[in-house]
């Protein structure tokens, strides 16, 4: 076969490194190790591996009804990764080979980066109430919200809360507890996605009367989001 | 979806060219490409492939799967089978597409290319329109796809899953409505201190 | 309009399908409208409260169904009147991802106070957020809106803009009418705002 995909599903994840001639590996592991003081073991990752974790969060993020685990760190690895090339290229011939072909690939990262960013944006925007409910309830490391996204959400309710209320919810009568509950917008986890595994799964529940399906890794599926919810948090299948 | 994401996904395929220059390697953070001596083919992505053609610093390789005969027996195959075949590629349309508009010189008897390609594309969308129509009026939620590629996907995306999402509404509601129909009955027969505490949630402020 | 002819709701409903056929991109705040569904909300309820003693104390069933039309009529108005809020809302927030932090000249007279205020406060939460992102490093999020195609693109230019100075410094200046062929990402904004246009 002529062609290939360069973002895999699994088998990358055992490749060697690849070296950067415009920044090293050692660079991103110390800046990979440098965020997780604590964590004395962090295994080095590379720009690659990095890249692939975001456009996969990104293609996720696209078709999932509802709001997926943030991704802040892998967004900071490339955010700085980013960065630094820039930096190293501020002295190169803007007509050099190089520069041209490495700032097209830039302008590809910051494409996926800003459009992961935007989606979670609009999420957040739209189910704004509901998202912050669900969240209050996760301990710290599940919490879909980065810390930023969190204080974006308050202020956005709140923003809308006055908003409403300065126009019209504050002169109707008969305001009830059960109103302002009524007006939060939940996402449809029962919609339908197209799914492809990564992984072979077994037993996966596919509809309502608990019929049930082996998947094999590469199968496609059309399936409601809820009952493979947690095929995609756990990267046992991505959303297509 | 936009169809230009389909397109910038299917970019990322890595096709053949043969450069007109040298250079050394370059450490992408996808992956090293090169070196590039001219003459010899080197493997890229798409999207790099495109813009030094563009520049005119390379010749495209087209494929092996975008040949005639290969493609008629694709062709052949698809019409047989009652299921979806497995494409040569994953982004098949969007690589064909592409490496065409830019380098049609660089492809052999790129017109008849594209009414093949363009064929099987079509033998293969109507293979889905008949699929869904079946998969709905059977009243599924679930089915296998395999073989189906990005962008056939995402040709049924505005149909397929709108419509199942719009029919499970209804079932809900006409689930919801049944039961809202015979509380009222409950309590429109009920006795009066029952309608009285109805009145409250009701009308009271 | 006779009141005869008049049903409840109608007023909202209306304010609904104005909003929906008017093709600006935001149309003047409905001041009247709005108000005139808040009186009709209120009537209906006091009305509503009136009866509903009558009803408990008379146990006369046959108010049951008046009561229940009411309290839908006023549901509905409700529903109407924040929907309407609502569509407005997200025009005003596509308006800080298309022009930025300032509201336009010529759509600023559509805009009720509370509504001014709510973009303020939305474009400024906004860019705090963008300048947070990855730990303080930033991101601008109107910009690459599109996936990439190409790095530099033909652009022409719509009006007198003058001096434009380019990431490496170099300056050109954007006449009426006179082309170039620029960085897509740096002339993405200008696009935008109908300086230039994009010529394929």
């Amino acid at each position: 076969m002529s062609t290939r995909e360069i973002m895999s599903d699994s088998e990358n994840v055992e490749q060697a490194p690849n070296e950067h001639e415009l920044s090293t590996e050692a660079d991103l592991a110390r800046a990979y190790e440098g965020d997780d003081d604590d964590d004395e073991d962090a295994e080095p990752i590379t720009a690659q591996k990095v890249l692939e974790i975001l456009e996969t969060a990104w293609t996720n993020e696209m078709f999932a009804p509802e709001l997926l685990q943030h991704q802040s760190d892998m967004l900071e690895l490339m955010m700085s990764q980013v960065a630094h090339m820039e930096e190293q290229m501020k002295d190169l011939d803007k007509n050099d080979f190089r520069y041209v072909v490495h700032q097209m690939e830039l302008e590809r990262i910051r494409y996926i980066m800003a459009s992961y960013l935007r989606c979670r944006l609009q999420k957040i925007e739209a189910f704004t109430q509901y998202i912050i409910n669900q969240d209050a309830t996760y301990d710290a490391a599940d919490k879909r919200l980065s810390p930023e996204e969190a204080k974006y959400a308050q202020e956005f309710a709140t923003n809308v809360d006055e908003y409403f209320s300065k126009v019209a919810t504050r002169y109707m009568p008969n305001q009830q507890r059960g109103e302002a509950e009524q007006r939060i917008v939940a996402p449809n986890l029962m919609s339908h996605v197209f799914l492809k595994a990564n992984v072979a799964v077994s037993g996966v529940i596919v509809g309502v009367d608990d019929e049930e399906v082996d998947l094999t890794p590469g199968s496609q599926h059309i399936i409601p989001y809820q009952l493979v919810a947690d095929l995609i948090q756990k990267n046992q299948a991505k959303l297509i | 979806m936009d169809p230009s994401i389909i397109e910038f996904i299917g970019e990322k395929s890595m096709i053949s060219i043969i450069p007109n220059f040298s250079n050394e390697p370059l450490h992408l953070v996808y992956g090293s490409v090169g070196p590039f001596r001219a003459g010899f083919p080197v493997f890229v992505p798409l999207w790099l492939a495109t813009h030094l053609r563009k520049q005119q610093k390379c010749r495209i390789v087209p494929p092996e799967w975008m040949e005639l005969e290969t493609l008629e027996e694709i062709k052949e195959e698809e019409k047989r089978s009652k299921f979806f075949t497995k494409m040569p590629c994953e982004h098949y349309m969007v690589v064909a597409q592409l490496v065409m508009s830019t380098a049609p010189d660089d492809v052999p008897r790129c017109e008849e290319l594209r009414t093949i390609i363009k064929d099987i594309f079509d033998i293969r969308e109507s293979k889905l329109r008949t699929s869904i129509d079946a998969f709905i009026k059977g009243e599924g939620t679930y089915a296998k796809l395999d073989n189906l590629t990005l962008l056939e996907i995402h040709s049924v995306r505005p149909i397929l899953p709108y419509s199942l999402d719009h029919i499970a509404r209804y079932q809900r509601m006409a689930t919801a409505s049944q039961r809202d129909t015979s509380m009222l009955g409950l309590n429109t027969t009920g006795s009066a201190s029952g309608t009285g505490s109805m009145s409250n949630s009701l009308f009271t402020q | 309009m006779s009141r005869s002819n008049r049903m409840f709701g109608d007023n909202a409903f209306n304010l609904l399908k104005d909003l929906q056929r008017s093709s600006q991109t935001i149309p003047a705040f409905d001041d009247d409208g709005v108000r005139q569904v808040l009186e009709e909300i209120k009537a209906i309820f006091e009305e509503n409260v009136a009866q509903a003693s009558n009803y408990n104390s008379s146990a006369d069933r046959s108010l049951w169904p008046l009561l229940n039309y009411r309290h839908a009529a006023l549901q509905r108005n409700k529903r109407c009147l924040l929907a309407y809020l609502y569509e407005r809302m997200q025009r005003i927030k596509a308006m800080r991802w298309e022009f930025g932090p300032i509201i336009p000249n010529d759509i600023k007279p559509a805009l009720c106070e509370p509504e001014v205020q709510f973009f303020n406060n939305y474009s400024k939460s906004l860019a705090a957020y963008m300048r947070s992102v990855g730990d303080g490093q930033g991101i601008d999020l109107t910009g690459n809106l599109r996936p990439p195609k190409s790095l530099y693109i033909e652009v022409r230019c719509v009006e007198n803009y003058g001096k434009f100075e380019l990431d490496d410094g170099e300056v050109v200046h954007l006449r009426k009418n006179s082309q170039h062929y620029l960085p897509r990402a740096q002339v993405e904004p200008l696009v935008r705002q109908g300086i230039l246009q994009h010529i394929t």
